[in-house]
């Protein structure tokens, strides 16, 4: 496979994002403020406690740190087929000879990328700084760690790519969109953490996609996680990004037949 | 008559954020941002009569949309005077707009989603245009324009050559006086373009609506306008007749020459040729200066002496002598 | 204002809804994604209270009755300001040039083509329901002055966000991109409005009084009502200042936007 004009793509999606300076200062400082507020939340909550059912306050603090600041890195434009779509280009870009699906990938981490060093790493350095985490419980979860985040970040990829793949139908999938963000939000662990979830949730929890894109890997990183477990984790989410990303694909390739057959 | 459009030296400069290439230049113009002065109009001055329809020519980045920009009252000059129909564009906005219609060739006015005659119906209440002028003008356009296929259809089911048309009656149902075209055929294919322009003379003619229009077509230019100005750099440099624009740069003529065996052509006595050019086969392009040159000197001299085959003398084009303006090669101003 | 702008307002409502209904399934979803979206905050606070009770000496309750009034006063907000939301978008693509040649207001333009109906129903309907499950048990007597005072604040809150919206959008004509900036300050201090501002850091509680003034929106009109114990460390005179900072910051945006439209003009985009 000629992997050039894809690496062409992401670049030029990295380098895009750089025209808007001052957004991008905003978009660190953004990340910073939403850990804050739920830094602050929990305070309040713990008040003079220090551990609830075994999770210490610098056990959420690290959850939301971690979660939210690779939610800033997870970079993925629900619209990059949809609005294709809609203003008609689609046609043009199947005609193109690079994949459109590796196109996509490659736009999308170009910016994960740009958000990786222009975000996250500032964010993560401002919020040690002023409240403070716990560092990786050894070397070897840390890699292992960043190994499970770049699972999550496929699983929430497949998500979104699944869910874009509807507007060959719906053409304006706003709806869909927003409401598959608040799923992700509530669901992953990013705005609650999961240990505090009720006993019925959790188990609810097990059977979806959503806990596996940032809780398993804050998990993994507090060595909540023995080796054995981490394997069946990593097993998880490898299925769900089959899964899902077979289910996309299957939309995917109707979608274009679709497209051939009505003229978009 | 009186004008309708007076532009007294103005002149307009723009503050723009100069970007250096690559990764080490994102990094360098994240941290100091430098910014350079472009002056994108100089000192242009010009008048319209009511009726009058001018083509307004220049390459890329000459001034043309800035000048449009500053006459519909988008943009205040820096300095100068601008008064179109009576008003001071970017003075009396409200009053003055209801006069003009714009159409921008690169950018839509008409709802994306929804039927054409929606947005129509839509610009008929923001412009308050009384039902009998409506549905006059709105008959009327659909007609001219042959409309009546795709008035139904939505807009992003339309080609670029349909929007455009309806682009062009959106913005002239409300029976402006005075219409800005900015590209307005940009991106049309042939026969859409000839269906553009053949409205465009006819709203001319009939109604005297006074048109002023930007484009890189000269063909639009040539079928449509009667005066022609010329802007290059911001700076206006040529403002008369398409014909005055032959009689002052189109100076120079070409002779084509069909010979009916390979020859060397020898100097020739009295004549003075600027340039020969080889084309295919035996032809050969002799270029003069009309004012030098007795055409029937060289003929004779020609025929007298080689074995031609045809003959054939012809004016540059319109196309290329404005080219040779903007580059200002040959041609002193 | 002429009899007939009350028809343009139709019209343009008429053509919103029209070209939303072109895609059935959106616009049937539409509603029901901005409840749900904007729930996400209080879906949280509900599973977190199951969990540890109150908050700072809140409970579930009194928090949805908090956040009762965020929602009311957006779901009638963005009614009107949804163009304001999105004129970032609208100046980019040169929308706003074409609103400058139409012999129309342009702040009537900005916010009546846009008008976001869904999204007022989705907020709005939020708003009510949690008022509604909130208001009979967080011990407040329901008589005529309480009545009239959770009116007027709510208009004054409604003011207070379409200050701030005014004010992001008119900051598009000088910046090429403000969307963060319109996260920060008006969405993500709309989050931390959720809850009681007592709980946030003092810097975070300054700027929500002072700059960019959430706790008049809902924390301090909630603390007349509820007058609960961490209202001891501001000033009383909080409870009553809602209306007055609304009204003084609308103006103030105004000012702003007039001005700016004429930098607008000789500037260019």
């Amino acid at each position: 496979m000629m992997l050039k004009p894809y690496f062409a793509f992401a670049k030029k999606s990295f380098l895009k994002r750089s025209a808007y300076r001052f957004n991008h200062l905003m978009s660190i400082f953004n990340t910073c403020l939403q850990i804050f507020i739920f830094w602050g939340i929990y305070k309040a909550l713990y008040g003079d406690r220090t551990e609830v059912d075994g999770i210490t306050m610098s056990m959420v603090t690290t959850n939301f740190i971690l979660s939210m600041g690779l939610s800033a890195v997870f970079y993925v434009d629900d619209y990059f087929l949809p609005s294709k779509i809609w203003d008609g280009s689609i046609a043009n870009e199947l005609l193109r000879p690079v994949s459109f699906k590796g196109k996509m990938i490659a736009e999308n981490l170009g910016n994960a990328a740009f958000n990786f060093v222009f975000q996250f790493v500032p964010a993560l350095l401002i919020c040690v700084w002023t409240i403070g985490m716990k560092p990786p419980a050894s070397p070897q979860m840390f890699v292992l760690f960043l190994v499970s985040a770049i699972l999550g970040y496929g699983v929430l990829w497949s998500i979104s790519f699944a869910v874009q793949m509807t507007a060959f139908w719906l053409v304006n999938i706003w709806s869909l969109t927003t409401i598959k963000t608040v799923f992700i939000n509530v669901l992953s662990g990013s705005m609650i953490p999961l240990w505090f979830m009720p006993e019925w949730m959790r188990g609810v929890l097990q059977f979806t996609p959503f806990s596996s894109i940032y809780f398993t890997p804050v998990q993994i990183y507090l060595g909540q996680l023995s080796l054995q477990e981490i394997c069946f984790q990593y097993l998880v989410q490898i299925l769900w990004i089959i899964v899902i990303y077979f289910v996309g694909n299957l939309l995917w390739i109707k979608g274009q037949k679709k497209l051939v057959v009505q003229g978009g | 008559m009186e004008n309708l459009i007076e532009v007294k030296n103005v002149s307009k400069t723009f503050k723009v954020n100069k970007r250096a290439n690559g990764i080490p230049g994102m990094v360098a113009n994240l941290l100091v941002p430098k910014f350079e002065q472009k002056q994108a109009v100089k000192d242009i001055s010009f008048s319209i009569k009511e009726g009058e329809m001018v083509g307004f020519v220049g390459p890329n980045g000459a001034g043309k949309s800035t000048t449009i920009k500053m006459l519909s009252g988008i943009l205040y000059p820096d300095s100068g005077e601008i008064k179109v129909n009576g008003y001071v564009p970017y003075k009396q906005r409200k009053d003055y707009v209801g006069s003009i219609g714009v159409v921008f060739g690169q950018k839509s006015q008409l709802q994306w989603d929804l039927p054409v005659i929606d947005s129509f119906e839509l610009l008929k209440a923001i412009y308050r245009v009384p039902e009998k002028v409506y549905q006059r003008n709105l008959e009327r356009f659909t007609d001219m324009l042959n409309m009546g296929g795709f008035i139904n259809q939505p807009v992003r089911q339309l080609s670029l050559g349909q929007r455009m048309r309806a682009d062009i009656a959106a913005a002239l149902l409300h029976s402006p006086r005075i219409v800005f075209f900015d590209e307005p055929t940009i991106g049309v294919d042939v026969v859409g373009k000839e269906k553009i322009r053949e409205f465009i003379r006819e709203l001319n003619r009939k109604d005297k609506v006074t048109m002023l229009f930007t484009t890189h077509d000269m063909q639009d230019i040539e079928k449509t306008c009667n005066r022609l100005i010329i802007i290059d750099k911001g700076s206006k440099v040529y403002d008369g007749t398409l014909f005055g624009i032959r009689e002052k740069y189109g100076t120079t003529r070409q002779l084509d020459v069909e010979f009916k065996d390979n020859c060397e052509i020898e100097p020739i006595k009295n004549v003075e040729i600027k340039q020969i050019d080889e084309l295919d086969g035996r032809k050969k392009r002799f270029i003069f200066e009309n004012k030098d040159v007795q055409i029937n000197e060289l003929m004779n001299e020609l025929l007298a002496k080689y074995n031609v085959r045809d003959l054939n003398i012809s004016e540059p084009e319109i196309e290329s002598i404005i080219r040779k303006i903007y580059s200002g090669k040959d041609v002193v101003l | 204002m002429k009899c007939d702008t009350f028809y343009l307002i139709g019209m343009y409502t008429k053509t919103i809804m029209k070209s939303w209904f072109q895609y059935k399934i959106d616009a049937v979803l539409r509603s029901l994604a901005v409840f749900l979206r904007e729930a996400t905050g209080i879906i949280v606070i509900y599973f977190t209270l199951l969990k540890f009770d109150t908050l700072n000496g809140w409970n579930l309750y009194e928090m949805l009755f908090l956040f009762s009034f965020l929602f009311v006063t957006y779901g009638i907000l963005i009614l009107f300001f949804t163009g304001l939301r999105d004129f970032g978008d609208t100046v980019r693509n040169g929308n706003f040039d074409r609103f400058i040649l139409r012999p129309r207001g342009l702040l009537f333009q900005i916010i009546f083509i846009n008008a976001d109906w869904f999204a007022a129903i989705g907020h709005g309907c939020l708003g009510i329901a949690l008022f509604i499950i909130s208001a009979g048990k967080v011990g407040v007597e329901w008589n005529v002055i309480s009545i009239f005072y959770a009116i007027v604040t709510i208009v004054g809150g409604v003011f207070i966000q379409g200050a701030i919206f005014l004010f992001l959008a008119t900051l598009n004509i000088y910046l090429l991109e403000t969307d963060s900036l319109k996260e920060i300050f008006y969405w993500n201090m709309r989050k931390f409005a959720g809850y009681p501002i007592s709980i946030f850091h003092k810097g975070i509680q300054m700027i929500m009084i002072y700059i960019v003034p959430f706790a008049f929106v809902n924390y301090f009109p909630v603390q007349f009502l509820l007058r609960k114990a961490d209202m001891a460390q501001y000033p009383s005179l909080f409870m009553y200042m809602t209306p007055l900072v609304g009204a003084g910051m609308y103006l103030l945006a105004y000012g702003f936007w007039r001005l700016s439209l004429k930098y607008y003009k000789s500037s260019g985009n």
